[in-house]
């Protein structure tokens, strides 16, 4: 225990006092705090613009004078702020020069035409203007008709009353949230598996490692890297996510509906606890195989090669993962969501989307369990073969054999 | 202490590389361990230190079984390298802390170790900015954390300059004064016959010589004459020496020559004989033959 506690805090004051792991922490968290922060400034520089907004959201609007009926509906519509142009070449020019954003021009048969300089992804305020239209057009109709306003807004609330209740998951309550979290997971297995993986080929490629496997045992050696790791992994993460956090709950009152209803979901407590604990043994499991890889290499520039395999594996995790959301009750899920090395990603996911079985988040769980024990212990044995074996490249499979034999 | 090393073998694959070793070594007593390259010098020393498992044999201590994570032990390994871009001080305390000492013990060895090479006002840099020399000084020094019981240093003279390589026989030489138990394997035979007290000599896995220097210097000289001329002619005469004196054998040396009595009573009438041949006499004594002539002879007759 004590050696293992001193391989631990040495490679733990190793990982987080590197300047590089410090310099890019604060930079990311810095980041994070300006993106939660943003519809805040955004509306800091609305703010500065003072203008009062129309009601039905089409703000900087110009349109081209009409006569008649829809000279009435283009002042109806657009509201009072909106500028008066003669014709669509003073429309065009105008929006040329940035002093509205939208114009519109209304035909005397009543189509219109919506003109924008440029037109970002987010702008409706064509769509707005040809709904308000549309319900000026709707009433005018009516009025033909001889139907008072009372009958048309009875006619349009006409529709079926009723609800939707899902009993168990709804998939989309939580498919930002939960695809946050796994986004988190893919940064920090391959950042922190890469770590370990280098700092074990660094080792032996210094050829530090006999001296270390003679002063202490090597699954001391290992079980601590891998424990410094882990925890490097969670404050330096657990930061992020705590700035973050912070920034959406200072900036939560400045975030459109829209917005807080994607990030919100439906979070439970099983939910997180099956996130923690298949996120948390899912890691410790790549943490062993990358250590394990890394102990195979005499050199650092063959440490990519050899660290690849590991590196498919978690993408198709990772694959399997964005499939499992959108088909959750799938065969394919099913047996991702079981197998350790795709489990940490696909059954957090599942058990976001959907009701998974309890033998089956059990059995999903005991594998992992009975896989993070095998593979660290066949990474303490590899670690141990690594030691001794530099210069030819030898297959995986034999090296697994060896190092089991233990003949060394 | 009393180390045995009792009938080792080791094979990799279909290959022995130790052929059932056997010898000793005795605290207070440096042992150089002598071979040359592939001899089998660092797979014992990987045994000893459980880096390799044997096949079959076994090291005692004192007549128990040896374990050297129970022990304090500095290793010097042949492939010696230790963390290039951390602090030469924390990695030493950190070495030292895994072989068993506090931290405050560890500091207060490896801030002595440092002190002790002149390397003080390097502690806090990284190991990859000192000069090769430097870092082979530190590497030396992690060996000598935590004062070892047992020091074991596999080819420590390799790559030291003249200057180092005296404060590093001064060491050993004091931690056999304080009766501690070193072995040190070196192909390099004047740093080992000035510093060791016994030899062992490996060949192609074998042990075949094992015993005190002094002794094994006595015995390989015993009945030997050694005969140098200032003008360096010594081929000259010989064979003038085989036509007078029929029984010696003569060895021609780099120095001069080696004179086998075969245990006559040779030596005064060689002077006599010498002396009417109007010589001028370099050297004219009882042979002592180097570590160096020694091995080549052994290695020799082993082939």
């Amino acid at each position: 225990m004590r050696d293992f506690l001193t391989v631990f805090r040495y490679e733990f004051r190793s990982q987080v006092v590197k300047k590089a792991a410090i310099v890019t922490m604060v930079v990311i968290m810095a980041i994070l705090l300006i993106v939660t922060s943003l519809p805040r400034i955004i509306s800091l520089f609305e703010g500065a613009q003072d203008q009062p907004q129309p009601e039905n959201g089409i703000h900087q609007a110009g349109y081209v004078r009409a006569e008649g009926e829809a000279q009435r509906l283009l002042e109806t519509v657009l509201g009072t702020q909106a500028r008066a142009y003669d014709d669509r070449a003073a429309l065009a020019d105008a929006l040329a020069e940035g002093e509205v954003e939208v114009g519109f021009l209304l035909n005397k048969d009543l189509s219109y035409e919506a003109l924008y300089q440029d037109r970002s992804m987010q702008d409706e305020r064509d769509s707005m203007f040809a709904q308000a239209l549309t319900s000026l057009l709707k009433e005018k109709k009516m009025g033909d008709l001889g139907l008072s306003a009372q009958d048309y807004l009875a006619i349009e609330g006409s529709a079926a009353i009723g609800q939707t209740t899902v009993l168990g998951r709804n998939s989309l309550d939580n498919y930002f949230i939960s695809f946050f979290l796994l986004l988190l997971v893919y940064i920090v297995v391959l950042m922190y598996g890469s770590s370990v993986s280098s700092i074990i080929a660094r080792e032996k490629d210094s050829r530090t490692m006999e001296i270390l496997i003679t002063s202490t045992r090597p699954s001391r050696l290992i079980i601590g890297k891998v424990a410094a790791a882990g925890l490097a992994a969670l404050i330096q993460f657990g930061g992020i996510i705590l700035v973050g956090v912070i920034g959406f709950l200072l900036n939560k009152s400045t975030y459109p509906p829209e917005l807080l209803m994607l990030v919100s979901g439906s979070l439970t407590t099983t939910y997180l606890l099956t996130y923690a604990f298949f996120t948390f043994f899912g890691f410790v499991l790549y943490l062993f195989l990358y250590a394990a890889l890394g102990s195979t290499v005499s050199k650092m520039e063959d440490l990519a090669s050899a660290t690849s395999l590991v590196q498919f594996l978690f993408i198709a995790a990772y694959i399997l993962a964005t499939f499992a959301a959108q088909m959750p009750g799938s065969a394919l899920s099913v047996i991702g969501s079981i197998v350790p090395f795709t489990s940490i990603m696909v059954m957090p996911l599942r058990s976001a989307m959907s009701t998974v079985p309890l033998w089956q988040t059990l059995l999903a769980g005991a594998l992992m369990l009975l896989f993070v024990a095998f593979f660290a212990y066949l990474s303490i044995k590899i670690y141990r073969w690594g030691s001794l074996n530099y210069g030819n490249k030898t297959k995986l499979r034999r090296i697994v054999k060896e190092a089991l034999r233990r003949e060394h | 202490m009393k180390l045995e090393i009792q009938n080792i073998t080791k094979s990799f694959g279909d290959k022995e590389i130790l052929h059932g070793i056997s010898f000793s070594v005795t605290s207070g007593r440096a042992m150089g361990f002598l071979g040359r390259n592939g001899a089998g010098k660092s797979t014992t020393i990987r045994c000893l230190m459980d880096v390799f498992r044997q096949d079959s044999g076994q090291f005692l201590l004192d007549g128990l079984p040896f374990k050297p994570w129970e022990m304090r032990i500095g290793y010097l390994p042949e492939e010696r390298g230790m963390y290039q871009k951390n602090e030469v001080l924390s990695q030493l305390v950190y070495f030292a802390m895994l072989r068993g000492a506090s931290r405050q013990d560890a500091a207060r060895s490896a801030e002595h170790w440092i002190d002790y090479f002149g390397l003080g006002e390097f502690k806090k840099k990284k190991l990859e900015t000192l000069s090769k020399g430097n870092q082979q000084k530190i590497q030396i020094a992690q060996s000598f954390l935590n004062e070892p019981d047992i020091l074991i240093l596999d080819e420590p003279f390799s790559g030291l300059d003249p200057v180092n390589a005296q404060v590093f026989k001064d060491t050993i030489a004091d931690f056999v004064r304080q009766g501690k138990l070193v072995i040190f394997s070196s192909h390099q035979m004047g740093y080992v016959e000035e510093v060791c007290d016994d030899v062992t000599l490996i060949h192609e896995g074998r042990i075949i010589l094992h015993g005190a220097l002094d002794q094994i210097k006595r015995a390989e000289g015993k009945d030997k004459l050694f005969l140098s001329l200032a003008d360096g002619r010594e081929d000259s005469l010989v064979e003038p020496l085989r036509a007078a004196f029929p029984g010696l054998e003569i060895t021609r040396t780099v120095e001069g020559l080696v004179l086998d009595t075969g245990g006559e009573a040779l030596a005064a009438p060689l002077m006599r004989w010498l002396a009417g041949q109007e010589l001028t006499l370099r050297h004219f004594g009882l042979y002592e033959p180097s570590l160096t002539d020694i091995f080549i002879q052994k290695v020799g007759e082993a082939a």
